[in-house]
């Protein structure tokens, strides 16, 4: 089943659009991730896919429904998204930020129902953040804070998980167990994902499909067995690199070349 | 550590007995030598005089500055969410200072009257206030996000400005130093009940927007995107609250003058003690900055005993070490 569908999207922040004619489509519960250089439009994609930008054009739908024409409450019940940079204006708890994501569904005035307490137990479980409860946001570590977003998404019960650079400065070890989290995500709960990713090779275990970004535009899109090659890599990226098998996944794996030319 | 709940619970029951104590003060204190006797006699036996000092000069004094130190306060704890950050406020963005200007133009262009029960002097101090927190706003916002720096700067500077203009009319109509004073550094000398009922219908209305609005402001300080990625319209919400905190902030100038640092410094004070979340820091500054505000006014009465102070010298005193303080701690 589709559950989104792009069509002919251009989009951006002032008059420029920095994105531009992007058509794909998602299949319920697939992962989808977002490659490409810095500046490729890769944020900017993710935003105005959940209608944050106003200079937009083109047409997305969400399980048939036209985005554009739903209110941002609406959105909310369909999208979730982990953003990319974080505030710390206000020193906020975990819970009370996790709670954040029940608001699409809640009232206005009075505080969380029966039913928001049981979302919120399952999950700070699944994130394994429940004994940081009552600290506050600035006294986490990166990939404690990343995990927190993560569960306020999720509080958010929506089919899709938007994340823009979800492994970002976090160590190596907190990556792999972030994208071990977004996987259990998607085979118990069904969740489609879509995430932007800089490092090509966590990408590529964790992705039904992979997309190129290159100034803006769809450079390539489809499994990671047929996209990652020497061609494509040198192409989107600039860089010259080796593909080589990974010994445990069997999937393609970039390699470095130290000393090679950067290409332009 | 103490769970949020009780704490707020504690601050509540504090505050009332400090609310309670700082009106009593209020009705003794005063030029004309009262006794607890005195508020007796005028309980219980109805004495004239006595109505007179307690309710129509003192009561009335005392209750008018604490719905102006509950205006500005709401008013600074809604700019501060809505810059996202905690160093503003009507006064440091500017707003107080531009109500002022308008207030004056108002009073000197003759139009000092009321149309349906709206003062238009109240109308022009929100005009001219609303203006210049436009302006802070389109100067210190790029791409959505706010430059604290550029922010306080263009607030000061244009608050400046406008008590300039504020002060060049002042001399130039009246060349009265009191008025000055009045205007630029706040009193409530001139309380009375008429002032009260410019300032009452504000708070209600604005104080009952911003509770209704809590939640959002919660996702606002997150962030614009993020507000709207979790189900905020965050183009209405900021609205709104944009002209909330410039009523409240032009409301109170346009009855007291410009009474600094309050709006800075309680909602701060308020989210050490109980934190962030709206839904309480809106109430709880309300409250806390009424009755800070009446003890101001107690101590500008009575500091000196041959004359009064401006109030605004009293929060300034106690705001601005504050404020230089918080600037010291950013890091």
């Amino acid at each position: 089943m589709t559950i989104l569908e792009v069509k002919n999207l251009s989009a951006g922040y002032e008059s420029d659009h920095v994105i531009q004619d992007i058509s794909f489509s998602l299949e319920k519960g697939e992962f989808l991730s977002i490659l490409g250089k810095n500046g490729s439009g890769k944020s900017t994609l993710i935003k105005a896919l959940q209608g944050l930008l106003r200079n937009i054009s083109g047409r997305i739908s969400v399980k048939s429904k036209d985005l554009f024409s739903l209110s941002p409450r609406q959105i909310a019940q369909k999208i979730s998204y982990v953003p990319q940079i974080f505030s710390f204006s206000f020193e906020f708890s975990v819970t009370e930020t996790v709670l954040m994501g029940r608001y699409a569904h809640q009232g206005r005035l009075g505080g969380s129902s029966p039913d928001d307490s049981k979302i919120m137990d399952e999950v700070m479980a699944l994130t394994k953040i429940a004994h940081l409860k009552n600290k506050k946001i600035a006294h986490l570590s990166g990939g404690e804070r990343q995990r927190v977003f993560i569960a306020r998404a999720l509080a958010q019960d929506t089919p899709l998980l938007f994340l823009d650079e979800p492994s970002s400065h976090l160590d190596i070890n907190y990556q792999v167990e972030i994208y071990q989290i977004l996987r259990q995500l998607q085979e118990e709960k069904g969740k489609t994902i879509l995430a932007t990713e800089h490092n090509i090779n966590l990408a590529i275990p964790y992705s039904q499909q992979i997309m190129f970004l290159k100034n803006g535009g769809v450079q390539a899109l489809g499994p990671p067995e047929s996209l990652i090659t020497k061609k494509n890599i040198s192409e989107v990226f600039g860089a010259e690199v080796e593909i080589r098998e990974n010994i445990h996944s069997k999937l393609p794996e970039i390699s470095l070349i130290p000393g090679a030319e950067r290409k332009t | 550590m103490m769970k949020v709940k009780s704490k707020r619970i504690i601050l509540l029951f504090v505050l009332i007995f400090l609310f309670v104590l700082s009106f009593f003060l209020s009705l003794l204190e005063g030029p004309v030598e009262t006794n607890f006797g005195n508020f007796w006699d005028f309980l219980f036996n109805g004495n004239g005089t006595f109505k007179t000092i307690f309710v129509d000069l003192r009561l009335s004094r005392a209750l008018l500055a604490f719905l102006v130190g509950a205006s500005l306060s709401l008013s600074g704890a809604i700019l501060q969410g809505y810059f996202q950050n905690p160093m503003a406020g009507p006064f440091v963005v500017g707003v107080s200072s531009g109500a002022a200007f308008g207030a004056v133009l108002c009073i000197y262009l003759g139009l000092n009257i009321r149309l349906l029960g709206v003062s238009l002097q109240s109308l022009f101090a929100f005009g001219s206030g609303f203006a210049i927190v436009f302006l802070v706003y389109l100067l210190s916002q790029k791409k959505g996000v706010f430059k604290v720096e550029t922010l306080l700067l263009t607030g000061i500077a244009a608050g400046a400005l406008a008590s300039a203009l504020t002060s060049f009319l002042i001399f130039f109509k009246s060349e009265s130093y009191q008025e000055a004073v009045f205007w630029l550094l706040g009193s409530f000398s001139l309380a009375d009940w008429n002032q009260i009922t410019a300032v009452l219908p504000y708070f209600l209305l604005c104080f009952t927007v911003a509770q209704w609005l809590a939640k959002d402001m919660n996702l606002l300080v997150q962030g614009d995107d993020i507000a709207q990625s979790l189900g905020c319209s965050v183009n209405r919400v900021r609205k709104t609250f944009l002209a909330v905190s410039t009523l409240l902030a032009a409301s109170s100038v346009s009855v007291s003058g410009i009474i600094g640092f309050i709006g800075l410094v309680v909602p701060h004070w308020i989210r050490i003690l109980i934190g962030p979340d709206h839904r309480y820091l809106f109430f709880f500054s309300s409250l806390t900055g009424g009755v800070f505000l009446v003890f101001s006014d107690l101590l500008a009465r009575t500091l000196l005993s041959s004359t009064e102070l401006p109030i605004g010298i009293i929060t300034a005193a106690v705001g601005a070490p504050f404020f230089i303080y918080l600037l010291s701690q950013r890091r």
